[in-house]
């Protein structure tokens, strides 16, 4: 483990985790991504930072293979997606939690474990444990708090162990104890060689992240460390960075 | 494929309906309480109450006539009495004190043949059909009676069972292939609709899963319920366990206790092949739903008009030629006459009129199994 947690070196030689070349999703005339081209380095937490309706879920889906482009194409390591077999390097927790309220939260990771290929229900136990679940191993999910559900959610995103992770909003209704929790596994797989694309409308969360993509109407029309977008803006803090970098407001300097 | 995610999605499948008592009572319960409620109704159905009124306008020609007729229907158990004219037999069956009238006439055109004119109130038209049979066969009795002559009776024989079968024979096949395809067809349909709005179709799909693999589990979890709903109601259908009276309860049986000719097991094999043609109906339709009330919506339009044109109420060949065409793609059809060769005729497998229900229903359960797995896009949201 001390080995793993030494951070990736960032070379110009090591091919990227995840590209997207000219991406583009129209739903008609709507323009949900709207060509965006990117390198994302493994073992790095990247931020997808943006307002409602702004693409993330659709750029998300776009990576993951889950819907065709219209244009242009996505490479998760190496393999241009949609493909089929690729999914079992990805994993995927999605907006809403997407598990059974009939099943119990063990069956439930059993489950996608088994539609991942994963033997034995060892790494169904682990995931479990590792979001703090174990003792409502039994429970039915319906009988959940909607924390809990969540937790279950990313549960079922990490029981296979992919090197390639999309949370979408994973955060959203966790307490803030369990917040900082999920956000130091987060780190530790990052550090293990995950490479993370979380997506997120919470600014203080943003600063946990090794870069930020700042989403506006399908475009990214900023990246770069946190740092670095408070220079590029000339703000003291990311939220004030943000409206500014989206032209909505002019902010006093 | 891979068997171990077939399996899991089987094993998911069934836990998920295991645990939903509604669903298990609409499997299960529903369906004996419907089919003893129809047993009863058809077999206990009373025998009409005929209350006769004549009225002779034939003087005593029609007298006698009148008299024999007369004779004849309280030997039927009708009750009888005379009125005076035509306009009283009408006001006491407008008035419902009596059921029908029979007005005894001489024919205007020849002026010597009698005419016998039967009477109804015209409100129930079906029911009425029972009371003038009831008043011919009396006129056939009375006939014969007063003019000494035997009049040829007419005998009904049939190739397979008897004529005078239990009503339920030919009904029984019938329902529990309908029971089948609707139970199966309601429970799939709204299971896979929840997946698509749940969200769980979305991250189902986002792993390795095939869609072929997602069709074959859910027609094994479905069947297998479908499978054991079938096997319960065959119980039903073809046992008759006698109770013995028991301190103050009445001696009754349980079970239909309809005659079998064939093999269960042959009935199974059509039943189980139409029960996967619904599980894929079911999710090919709930990509056209928005709710579960839609999925409710698509019974009239997708299951009434099988009902009605698979011989389940009206037999298939009293059904108008312009519906022929439509009756011969109906799945539930040869569903419903597969069950008869089976349950009526006892055909084996070497009877090629089951064997052409076979072939039909294993061809749709694969073509909608086809179009099913095809629906089942990654593209959904
Ligand atoms: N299947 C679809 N059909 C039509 N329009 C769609 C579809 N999916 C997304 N959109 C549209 O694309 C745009 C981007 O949606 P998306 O879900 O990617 O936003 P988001 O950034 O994830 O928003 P949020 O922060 O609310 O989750 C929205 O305007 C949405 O209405
Ligand atoms: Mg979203």
């Amino acid at each position: 483990m001390a080995l793993q947690a030494e951070p990736q070196v960032e070379s110009a030689g090591s091919p990227p985790a995840i590209r997207a070349l000219g991406l583009v999703k129209s739903f008609g005339a709507l323009r949900a991504v709207d060509d965006i081209t990117f390198d994302l380095a493994p073992g790095r937490i990247y931020g997808l930072l943006g307002p409602n309706g702004s693409g993330k879920t659709t750029l998300i889906r776009l990576l993951a293979g889950l819907t065709p482009p219209t244009a242009g194409w996505a490479e998760v390591l190496g393999t241009r997606m949609p493909s089929r077999p690729n999914l079992s390097r990805i994993g995927y927790m999605t907006q809403a939690d997407g598990v059974y309220s009939a099943l119990t939260v063990a069956e439930n990771a059993r489950f996608f474990g088994a539609m991942y290929g994963v033997v034995g229900d060892q790494p169904a136990a682990d995931a479990l444990d590792l979001v703090d679940l174990a003792d409502r191993r039994a429970s039915i999910v319906g009988t959940l708090s909607g924390g809990q559900r969540r937790r279950l959610s990313l549960a079922c995103a990490l029981i296979h162990r992919p090197p390639v992770l999309f949370l979408d909003e994973p955060t959203v209704g966790v307490d803030p104890l369990l917040r900082v929790q999920f956000w130091s596994h987060f780190r530790a797989l990052a550090d293990a060689g995950t490479t993370i694309v979380v997506s997120s409308h919470v600014m203080d969360e943003a600063d946990r992240c090794d870069e930020l993509l700042f989403v506006r109407s399908g475009k990214i029309i900023a990246r770069g460390t946190g740092r670095e977008i408070r220079a590029q803006a000339g703000t003291a803090d990311l939220e004030q960075a943000f409206l500014h970098l989206g032209g909505d407001v002019e902010v006093a300097r | 494929m891979s068997r171990r995610r077939v399996v899991a999605l089987f094993r998911r499948v069934v836990s998920e309906i295991r645990r939903d008592r509604p669903s298990l009572a609409l499997l299960f319960i529903a369906p004996i309480v419907i089919t003893g409620l129809v047993t009863f109704i058809l077999r206990e159905s009373q025998a009409p109450q005929v209350t006769a009124v004549v009225v002779n306008l034939a003087g005593t020609r029609g007298q006698l006539v009148g008299s024999a007729l007369g004779a004849a229907l309280r030997e039927g158990g009708a009750t009888v009495s005379d009125v005076a004219d035509e306009a009283a037999a009408r006001a006491a069956i407008g008035d419902k004190a009596a059921s029908v009238g029979v007005v005894i006439g001489t024919d205007a055109a020849t002026g010597s043949s009698l005419t016998i004119t039967a009477i109804t109130n015209g409100l129930d038209p079906s029911g009425e059909a029972s009371q003038v049979s009831a008043v011919l066969r009396s006129v056939v009795a009375a006939a014969s009676g007063a003019s000494g002559t035997a009049v040829p009776v007419v005998r009904h024989t049939t190739v397979y069972g008897t004529p005078t079968d239990d009503p339920i024979t030919t009904f029984a096949p019938a329902i529990v292939g309908f029971f089948a395809y609707f139970f199966v067809y309601i429970l799939t349909g709204v299971s896979f609709l929840r997946e698509r709005t749940g969200g769980t179709l979305e991250r189902l799909l986002a792993t390795p899963v095939t869609r072929g693999e997602v069709v074959a589990g859910y027609t094994l979890g479905f069947g297998l319920f479908a499978t054991i709903q079938v096997a319960v109601l065959m119980l039903w259908a073809l046992g008759s366990l006698h109770v013995p009276a028991l301190g103050p309860l009445p001696p009754f049986s349980i079970g239909l206790g309809v005659a079998v000719n064939g093999s269960p097991l042959l009935a199974f094999l059509v039943v189980v092949l139409l029960a996967v043609g619904a599980v894929s109906l079911g999710i090919f339709l709930s990509t056209f739903a928005r709710t579960e009330l839609q999925i409710i919506q698509f019974i009239p339009i997708v299951l009434a008009p099988q009902f009605l044109l698979s011989g389940v109420l009206f037999p298939v060949s009293s059904l108008p030629s312009i519906l022929q065409p439509v009756v011969a793609i109906m799945p539930l059809n040869y569903a419903v006459d597969g069950l008869r060769q089976v349950f009526i005729r006892g055909a084996d497998l070497g009877v090629p009129a089951l064997q052409l229900d076979l072939a039909v229903l294993a061809i749709v359960a694969a073509f909608f199994a086809t179009i099913a797995a095809l629906t089942i896009r990654r593209d959904v949201v």
